[in-house]
């Protein structure tokens, strides 16, 4: 073992300049990084009260001490010691090569003459400091915290937001205003005019006068008559009664028995709806496989839906024996029947609706008199299976028939009644021959034909509607929107 | 004689060596310096360098400076292998018998100068693989060992490439260092001019003998080498192979093969002479970065984009050396770690 005790000596001296640099690098870090949290805790100082200030130091002496710590406690080799120590005093890798050849086993002779050569320059060397102070990237950012923290110290405590929520009732506004007496003249006066900029919006009672031109159809009282008001060109904007004037029609929207039933003829059908969950039945992992259960569910539903007016409670009842039987597939082809009746009904009254106006509703009685006098299947009427309804023909051997075979059978397979007269429609009535003529129109033609017109083309996009009625449909459409 | 006396005498006769090879030469300390450690490492040299530089010059003073046999071989393309080896000649003995005896080449001497070796065949460069290598030829299925100390120092000429064949990887590894002879600076230019257009004579005295050199080259190594400068020769030779995970860009850019681990012995024991001669008895980081580009240069062989942006491979390494210094652990301050 060639130890040398100057070697030693040299190594304790540069470990110790070492440590004693970390405990310098760790602490300004660590005051850094404590001074985060003592801002912190002298914004909150209003809270804490008179120890906000104490717990904001405590907490920078602690991240101090931390780091001054945290310094201290890491290890230094003596190889890196070594070689900071022949690179500061340029010793050309002495003092390294000697502290690890002289503990080696196979050193060779030289290595002697080595360790007595660095002990020699090594005790020649001066007593400085070679370990050069390395300051923490922290520590050029450590002055904003600390101005911040004296500032805060120095400061009157912040005012800190309160937890309670503001009363924004009238009276409660009176009350904290008679509380802030201590106000400027400056603030009394523009409160009046702030409160009444952020008065809730009051809806106007306003009389919409029938514009001059309308029609004799035309009646006070009529929501018709919220369309017919043109009177948002000529005033001057008025957010309040647009919102008033939009929201009723709205209202007349949503009075769907005065529209044509579009939305319940072809989306929100009874039968649609059963035939889903009937398709739903067969799913799962095994796709031929039917659970009796969501069967047993569908069934008491169309026994439901059979209570108001159907005519396939029969079906549905037999259906429900052979399913607690255990025979599903009885089951399924007495749900099947009840189904095919259900559709049956609904073509029935749809062959009678078809897009008649809204009023078409109220007189419906007739017309479906004047079918019933032509022979044509009733509402309400039993069809067979594999029989339906072939609008303006009567039963079928068919369900529905060909499309393209009916379409040419008759012209108003649709139910088209009237005809579109030509030339500018900017009357109130819909312009109609034929058998709608006398018939006067009680809505806004410009002003619903754009909605109808939406509605078919969702109808067409969303419901399953043969190809060639889309062409017919649209014609119609076409001729109505004719200016 | 102690350790201390052993490294003071080497220094001593580093110093002669030198001074008597400078009283030809003019300058060139650092090649002069080279081709010492070139012989006392047990390498051998290629000097490389425009005509009229005194490469042969100083090959000549060194051989002239030392107690050892020395032999030039011009190298020309039609040279032939028994040409520089020797080969079986038919002798007649006093008894009137004949049989076959070794004629010698001039390879069997202490210090070859293989002047101009780029000129001759491959065939004829191969002759020397397995001397400069194993210190030792075979002719005839016999193998006959080379005296030591065993030293050859070649001559090339860069530029003019025409009827030349230049030397292949497996030649240029088996030299210890690659020298580039520079052009003189205008001061060595007018002593050259004033030494060599008088009438005055140098005298170059044996300063060393043969059995010193060996003697030396034990001792070159017993230099102790320290761990982190070890790590650090073979992180440079590393660093110049283009597949290394950790290879710089430049490498990975500009280099095709790297240094072979011959590079590295090349580097360590260099070091070695380089520190005993300026009487350390270790090896220290500088002593590395002092030989990477003699050791290294031609161990390095450049890839087409290399050649074409005409990249030097001194100026690379010189960059790998600080990628390396960079990267390793040891030049960070080690109490940030």
């Amino acid at each position: 073992m060639t130890s040398n005790a100057s070697l030693d000596r040299l190594i304790r001296r540069v470990s110790a300049q070492v440590r004693r640099r970390r405990i310098e690098h760790y602490a300004i870090r660590g005051l850094f990084w404590a001074s985060l949290p003592a801002v912190a805790l002298l914004v909150l100082k209003g809270g804490l009260g008179p120890f906000g200030v104490p717990a904001a130091a405590g907490v920078l002496v602690v991240g101090v001490l931390f780091g001054a710590l945290w310094g201290a406690l890491k290890r230094t080799t003596r190889a890196d010691a070594a070689r900071l120590a022949d690179r500061a005093f340029g010793l050309e890798d002495r003092v390294a090569t000697a502290l690890e050849w002289g503990e080696r086993a196979d050193r060779t002779p030289l290595v002697d003459a080595l360790v007595a050569d660095a002990s020699a320059r090594v005790e020649s060397l001066p007593a400085r400091t070679i370990v050069r102070r390395i300051v923490p990237r922290e520590a050029r950012f450590l002055p904003v915290p600390v101005l911040i923290a004296l500032t805060l110290t120095l400061a009157p405590a912040l005012p800190l937001p309160s937890p309670r929520l503001p009363d924004l009732t009238p009276g409660g506004a009176d009350e904290e205003k008679e509380q802030r007496t201590g106000g400027g003249l400056l603030e009394e006066r523009s409160k009046p005019e702030a409160r009444e900029r952020l008065r809730p919006p009051a809806f106007e009672e306003r009389e919409f006068q029938a514009r001059s031109g309308a029609s004799a159809a035309s009646t006070a009282g009529d929501l018709s008559a919220v369309f017919k008001d043109t009177s948002l060109a000529s005033q001057r904007p008025d957010f309040n009664s647009f919102l008033k004037r939009g929201d009723e029609r709205l209202k007349m929207l949503e009075q769907v028995d005065r529209l044509p039933d579009l939305a319940s003829d072809f989306t929100a059908s009874q039968y649609k709806m059963v035939f889903r969950k009937s398709k739903a039945l067969t799913g799962g992992t095994r796709p031929d496989q039917i659970s009796p259960q969501k069967l047993k569910e569908l069934l008491e539903e169309m026994e439901r839906l059979g209570r108001k007016g159907g005519n396939w409670s029969g079906d549905v009842g037999e259906g429900m024996e052979a399913l607690e039987g255990g025979q599903t597939d009885r089951a399924m082809e007495a749900m099947q029947k009840a189904l095919d009746k259900m559709r049956a009904q609904e073509d029935a009254q749809r062959s009678g609706k078809g897009l008649r106006g809204g009023r078409d509703n109220e007189r419906g009685g007739a017309s479906r008199d004047r079918r019933g006098e032509g022979g044509g299947a009733g509402e309400g009427e039993d069809f067979g299976e594999g029989e339906g309804l072939m609008p303006g023909k009567g039963k079928s051997s068919s369900p529905k028939g060909e499309a393209s075979r009916r379409l040419q059978a008759t012209p108003y397979d649709v139910g088209v009644e009237g005809e579109s007269r030509r030339g500018r429609k900017d009357g109130y009535d819909t312009n109609m021959t034929g058998r709608g003529g006398p018939m006067a129109s009680r809505l806004h033609y410009l002003g619903v034909i754009g909605q109808y017109r939406k509605l078919m083309e969702d109808a067409i996009t969303r419901e399953a509607v043969p190809r060639d009625y889309h062409a017919q449909i649209k014609d119609y459409f076409q001729a109505l929107d004719e200016r | 004689m102690t350790d201390d006396g052993r490294v003071r005498e080497f220094v001593t006769a580093f110093e002669g060596l030198r001074a008597e090879v400078e009283k030809v030469i003019v300058g060139h300390r650092e090649i002069i310096n080279h081709v010492l450690i070139g012989m006392f490492a047990g390498g051998h040299v290629l000097l490389e360098g425009v005509p009229g530089l005194g490469k042969t010059l100083l090959v000549k003073t060194l051989s002239e400076s030392l107690e050892l046999s020395f032999s030039r071989i011009q190298f020309t393309p039609d040279l032939m292998p028994a040409d520089i080896i020797g080969t079986n000649i038919i002798v007649e003995d006093a008894e009137a018998r004949k049989h076959f005896q070794f004629q010698q080449g001039p390879l069997f001497a202490h210090i070859v100068l293989a002047d101009e070796i780029n000129r001759a065949t491959p065939k004829t460069q191969s002759a020397l693989l397995e001397g400069m290598q194993e210190s030792s030829v075979t002719v005839g299925g016999v193998s006959r060992p080379l005296p030591a100390p065993f030293f050859v120092l070649a001559t090339q000429n860069p530029i003019e490439m025409e009827g030349t064949y230049p030397l292949p990887e497996a030649q240029l590894d088996r030299f210890l260092l690659k020298l580039r002879v520079r052009y003189p600076a205008i001061e060595e230019l007018n002593a050259i001019i004033d030494r060599t257009t008088q009438s005055r004579h140098v005298a170059v005295e044996r300063v060393m003998s043969g059995a010193k050199v060996v003697a030396f080259r034990e001792l070159i190594r017993e230099v102790p080498v320290a761990a982190h400068v070890r790590d650090f020769a073979s992180g440079v030779v590393m660093a110049t192979h283009p597949q290394w995970a950790d290879a710089p860009d430049l490498t990975r850019r500009f280099v095709r093969y790297g240094a072979s681990p011959r590079g590295a012995q090349a580097l360590i024991l260099g070091a070695k002479v380089r520190a005993l001669a300026e009487g350390r008895y270790n090896v220290s980081l500088d002593d590395l970065k002092a030989l990477v580009a003699p050791a290294l240069r031609h161990r390095v062989i450049l890839n087409f984009e290399g050649e074409a942006e005409g990249i030097d491979v001194d100026t690379l390494l010189g960059q790998i050396v600080d990628t390396v210094q960079a990267s390793t652990t040891h030049a960070r301050e080690p109490f940030v770690r």
